[in-house]
């Protein structure tokens, strides 16, 4: 039942052929030739790891011829199909390829509902022979002939670019593709020249993974699957700050944003101080950048500290200042009759807030704020984390420098960035709850670092969003609906990859959690699973949750009525990701300790792709079915009682001529 | 000597213990021959209670009069006691310096420790040879128990009975043993039962320069092989070092002279061969790959029992010199060069593999750390001498305590049962990529967290299991109330 079975199935160190991904291995990859096209430097140009066996090097040369059968279009019947909900559980599909042609079969495999197959090749990769590629509406799969159970699935929306590269190795007519993806990995294939004039699969990947370029839709419009839960109906703002306790005498709920003319970032409902008027907020929002005026993310239970969250203020190079923005900041300390002070956290590093001042931007001066401390938490801006990521990837796919491991990971300070985030929200929860003053926190736009920063630190304050409905409110809330911008940061359909606005924010705060789910392995009702999906799905473009920019855009686009909600997915099958471990630490408020010995690199995650990875049976799994043992069980008592009961009754009735019945007739004569 | 020579002042008020995530404590402070004590005198509780052989190092510094002593032990904890008063704080300082680094190993705490607790099963008798070797003689009749060393003549650091070859007589044994570096012939470390494939361990060939050779040692290393068979001899050195180790009269077997033999410097796959392992002494890497080899291979030495006899077999009595290697740890200063973390290595290790596979160790995490801090500092005999012969001399069976004695008591064993445990009889390959290997937390941050939560979910781990268990149990009495109402009412259906 919890043997360790999966890491045991995959080989010892150098077999031949490792298990799944395993066939990945740079080193079963011959060295990339001289004069290969640019595809960067991400590729170690030479073999680092042990040599390939003879034989695989055959295998690998092998060079099968394509057939093809493109622009094969139109819907599949799907609707036949009966279908769990795990989306990426497919064995049918492996049942198929095994025997027959395959190629007709694979134009029968199940599809989402929605989904439809626009290329489908034969084709043969740097280290897998004969791999059937097809390139439906939103994945590119590969199927290997010879192994049922190598299946590839790449939604299509994980695609950061596709580029042409050179292949002499596999004969002159030889050409390639690189896929280079945005979860951390990049996938090469080989095929021969003439099929690819056929085929067309380099420009039917452009044109499929690139969607919003290509003057088309995203998939998650198209998707059509069916959930008896629906994720639209997680986070009712109203609802969630009844949940708080608010409107209240000092806060109110405010319309004033309902058709996005106050602040087209924010969203309709805001809570503002209930005495500020409504001509005031205006003026507070011109001098707000992007009119983000301070509005309140969380009110303390007890104290009434309060998180609030903006932008930064215009002051400019002039030291403009504006009266209603000192007096609302005023209004929000007031609010909070615990403390005589207002402690404003500006995420940014003192120096760049002096930048911005240069630029009309800037921070809340000590002389217009007498009554505010203002804090530069330090933390590098988007471009920073983005190298970061770049660096991390870099150095765990497609091989690890098994010597210089630890000194590359410390050498992306991914851990020191990850690091930063959580030692500044600890700040934040700490001035929350042991200093009962309320917080303001913004950066440039607060759309970044704040939402991380206000969503990290509601995440120790408050018990409801370690849970799996209240940690999907807390995304709801804290990123989409006050602006992060999922569709610019990652980037989705767009096929221009080396656009400055796409940066890893919101894989940051995810990140972090795990941190923090390491470090508290019994709050969170979620487990690691869940994590990584919600990651999964933030590049796939199949649910709606992760599209847009700001809720304007998407009440816009008609996300919530066209498409289909990832928390539609998630909370359909819980059982998939709830942590066994749960205990609920209801009002307990948690620090994690931000210090670097104990953080770690997110392994599960990061370097999952990596062909070294070995896979193994997750502890959850363990744990999920000791879980249902318990549940099986306790149904099992509980029939048992019942038939014991029944029987013991019917029994007893019956028994009215037995011996032992004699003896109450005696204690009722008594 | 008097442990009173040593100790100028046995007692100091008003000291005060500072420890990460506790309150500063203020109690008294006492010095014993081998702890150090401090009580807060509320409630009788002992706020500290350090053997001084755990004490690594010691340093002191004065603000004015008050003195500070920080001391660092060999589990890597590091405490500070503020002591009032200079000369106080400066005889304490030194008399700790004194009685950690006692000379004697009778004067050590094991020879003085009085058990309170009733021995059931006495340790020091619980692995020996003679059951060890039952285990897979009646499988093979190729090997056979000699007692060539029972004074331990032929090899210091050997047992007094070794596991070799059948066809090798006692006599080849001695001429063998002269051609390895301290005497340590060839002999059985695991017999495979699944294949036959063995493990045999030794230390360096003396060929020198010359290339000197020896029959006998030819013959043995060759009577281990079935006919046919390839076997492999790993140096745990790398190619380099052993041809340094030439000059020093040292080397390694060529390979014209031992035929069905390779030889080879890294480690090898899994291919079914017979394998010959040895570094320079063949008692400190060698040992860490014949023992974890067994934890890899041998799904017994995964559990309690089967580790306990694993570092009784492979370390103890192998002649693994605790006395040296763990005579002082990271923080010393005056670093000795037979000092060297090698059986916590092969702990760590151990770690990692159980990291990686949570349910097939019958023991965890807690066990691993158990050893780690009593092969350092403990008041049982096990790990005291550096081999057996030593252990003999000190009458350590006689004047001291087993280790296994106290954890093998149903109380304390119950600590160290891994909760998930499910007997898996397969071979278990870790992964050794460097993203797989981690820092080991409970050892090296122990002192540096708080596990309150960590402790809390695996109680939370063990509370779903113990439920299971109940619930099981309920079940079972449910069906046979159940089976026996049947019966009644049969009994009463048939007259």
């Amino acid at each position: 039942k919890f043997r360790d079975a999966a890491a045991m199935d995959s080989g010892a160190p150098g077999a031949n052929r490792g298990g799944g991904l395993g066939t990945f291995g740079a080193g079963r990859r011959p060295p990339r030739p001289v004069g290969a096209l640019a595809v960067g430097s991400r590729q170690p140009s030479v073999e680092t790891l042990d040599s390939p066996t003879g034989s695989h090097v055959e295998w690998c040369k092998q060079l099968i011829a394509a057939t093809i059968s493109s622009q094969i279009s139109g819907s599949v019947p799907s609707e036949n199909i009966s279908r769990d909900y795990r989306v990426f559980r497919r064995p049918e599909i492996r049942r198929a390829l095994r025997d027959g042609n395959k190629l007709a079969q694979m134009e029968e495999a199940p599809l989402f509902p929605g989904e439809s197959i626009k290329a489908i090749g034969k084709y043969s990769t740097y280290c897998i022979s004969s791999p059937y590629l097809g390139t439906d509406s939103h994945k590119v799969k590969w199927y290997v002939a010879d192994d049922p159970h190598f299946i590839l699935d790449v939604p299509l929306g994980v695609i950061s670019r596709v580029e042409k590269i050179g292949v002499q190795s596999h004969g002159d007519n030889s050409c390639g593709i690189e896929i280079v993806c945005k979860d951390m990995r990049n996938l090469r294939l080989a095929y021969k020249q003439e099929e690819q004039s056929k085929l067309g699969i380099f420009e039917n990947l452009n044109r499929y993974a690139f969607p919003l370029s290509n003057g088309q839709t995203l998939f998650a419009f198209n998707y059509k699957e069916k959930f008896p839960s629906n994720g639209w109906k997680v986070y009712d703002p109203v609802s969630e700050y009844k949940r708080q306790g608010l409107p209240n005498e000092s806060w109110k709920i405010s319309k004033i944003n309902s058709s996005y003319e106050l602040c087209d970032t924010y969203p309709a409902i805001i809570v503002v101080p209930t005495s500020v008027k409504d001509d005031d907020l205006t003026k507070v929002a011109a001098f707000r950048a992007k009119g983000r005026v301070p509005v309140l993310s969380w009110i303390h239970p007890e104290s009434q500290a309060t998180i609030t969250r903006c932008s930064q203020p215009l002051v400019g190079p002039n030291d403009k200042r504006c009266k209603e923005d000192e007096k609302y900041l005023q209004t929000i300390m007031d609010a909070n009759a615990q403390s005589h002070k207002l402690i404003i956290f500006d995420a940014r590093q003192n120096s760049v807030a002096d930048t911005n001042k240069a630029k009309g931007g800037g921070y809340e001066s000590e002389s217009a704020y007498p009554n505010a401390e203002l804090i530069f938490l330090e933390i590098h801006n988007i471009h920073v984390m983005r190298e970061s990521l770049r660096k991390l990837k870099e150095i765990v796919y497609p091989s690890i420098d098994e010597t210089k491991w630890l000194s590359n990971v410390d050498a992306t300070h991914w851990l020191e960035y990850i690091r930063m985030l959580l030692a500044g929200a600890v700040r934040i929860a700490d001035k929350i709850e042991s200093g009962k003053t309320s917080v303001v926190i913004h950066c440039s736009d607060g759309w970044d670092r704040t939402a991380q920063l206000t969503s990290l630190a509601m995440l120790m304050l408050d018990s409801h969003y370690r849970t799996i409905q209240g940690f999907e409110a807390l995304v709801e809330k804290e990123w989409t609906s006050f602006g992060h911008r999922f569709a610019l940061r990652v980037g989705h359909g767009d096929d221009n990859h080396a656009d400055a606005d796409r940066s890893p924010i919101f894989l940051q705060f995810i990140d972090c959690v795990w941190q923090m789910t390491k470090q508290f392995p019994s709050a969170f009702e979620f487990n690691e699973l869940f994590l990584i999906t919600i990651l999964d799905h933030l590049y796939s473009c199949l649910f709606g949750t992760f599209l847009c920019n700001c809720e304007q855009q998407r009440l816009k686009e008609g996300v919530n009525t066209k498409t289909i909600s990832l928390w539609s997915y998630i909370n359909s099958q819980l059982d998939e990701f709830s942590n066994p471990f749960y205990v609920n630490y209801e009002n307990h408020v948690l620090y994690p300790v931000a210090s670097l010995n104990h953080l770690e690199l997110w392994v599960n995650y990061y370097v999952r792709w990596n062909p070294r990875m070995r896979p193994q049976m997750p502890i959850h799994q363990n744990l999920k079915e000791l879980l249902a043992i318990r549940s099986e069980l306790q149904k099992r008592v509980e029939d048992l009682q019942r038939e014991a009961a029944t029987r013991s009754i019917s029994s007893s009735s019956d028994r009215g001529s037995s011996p032992s019945h004699s003896v109450t007739p005696v204690h009722t004569s008594v | 000597m008097e442990f009173a020579e040593l100790i100028k002042t046995p007692r100091v008020d008003n000291v005060v213990l500072h420890r990460p995530f506790y309150p500063a404590v203020e109690g008294t402070l006492c010095l014993t021959g081998h702890h150090l004590i401090l009580s807060s005198r509320q409630d009788n509780t002992e706020e500290l209670w350090l053997l001084h052989s755990n004490i690594d190092s010691i340093e002191k510094r004065f603000v004015g009069s008050l003195g500070t002593i920080i001391i660092k032990c060999k589990d890597l904890r590091i405490i500070q006691l503020d002591i009032p008063g200079m000369e106080e704080c400066l005889n304490i300082a030194s008399s700790i310096e004194a009685l950690s680094t006692l000379d004697s190993i009778t004067l050590m705490y094991p020879f003085f420790y009085r058990p309170m607790f009733e021995v059931v099963e006495d340790g020091w008798h619980m692995f020996l040879p003679e059951k060890e070797f039952e285990l897979f003689s009646s499988v093979t009749n190729e090997w056979r128990l000699s007692y060539v060393n029972k004074d331990f003549t032929v090899c210091p650091s050997y047992p007094p009975i070794v596991t070799v070859p059948n066809c090798i007589d006692d006599e080849a044994l001695k001429k063998v043993a002269t051609f390895r570096h301290g005497g340590r012939f060839p002999v059985l470390s695991y017999y495979h039962k699944k294949n036959g494939m063995v493990m045999i361990r030794s230390s360096q060939p003396l060929t020198g320069t010359n290339g000197r050779r020896c029959k006998e040692d030819e013959k043995l290393i060759n009577a281990t092989l079935r006919a046919g068979k390839r076997g492999y001899i790993i140096d745990t050195r790398s190619l380099n070092v052993a041809q340094q180790a030439r000059a020093k009269g040292g080397g390694f077997e060529q390979e014209a002279h031992y035929p069905q033999w390779r030889r080879i410097h890294k480690s090898i796959d899994r291919e079914g061969a017979s394998v010959l392992i040895h570094g320079t002494e063949g008692t400190d890497s060698t040992l860490q790959v014949t023992s974890l080899a067994q934890i890899i291979l041998e799904p017994k030495c995964r559990t309690i029992r089967g580790f306990e006899a694993l570092v009784e077999r492979e370390w103890l009595q192998a002649g693994h010199p605790f006395q040296q290697r763990c005579a002082q740890s990271a923080y010393s200063n005056s670093k000795q060069k037979w000092e060297a973390p090698v059986f916590f290595l092969f702990l760590d290790c151990v770690w990692q593999i159980l990291r990686q596979f949570p349910c097939s160790f019958e023991f965890n995490e807690h066990f691993l750390i158990l050893l780690f801090e009593h092969s350092y500092a403990s008041q049982f005999g096990t790990f005291l001498g550096n081999n057996e012969s030593e252990r003999c001399k000190l009458k350590l069976q006689q004047k001291t305590m087993s280790l296994w004695s106290w954890v093998n008591q149903p109380s304390e064993l119950s600590k160290f049962i891994n909760p998930l445990f499910e007997a898996n009889s397969l071979v278990i390959w870790p992964s050794v990529a460097p993203q797989s290997l981690q820092l080991w937390e409970g050892v090296f941050l122990r002192w540096n967290r708080s596990s309150k939560y960590l402790d809390e979910a695996y109680e939370e781990m063990i509370n779903i299991i113990e439920y299971n268990k109940e619930l099981q149990a309920k079940v079972n009495t449910l069906r046979r109330q159940l089976a026996e109402l049947e019966t009644e009412d049969g009994m009463q259906e048939s007259p």
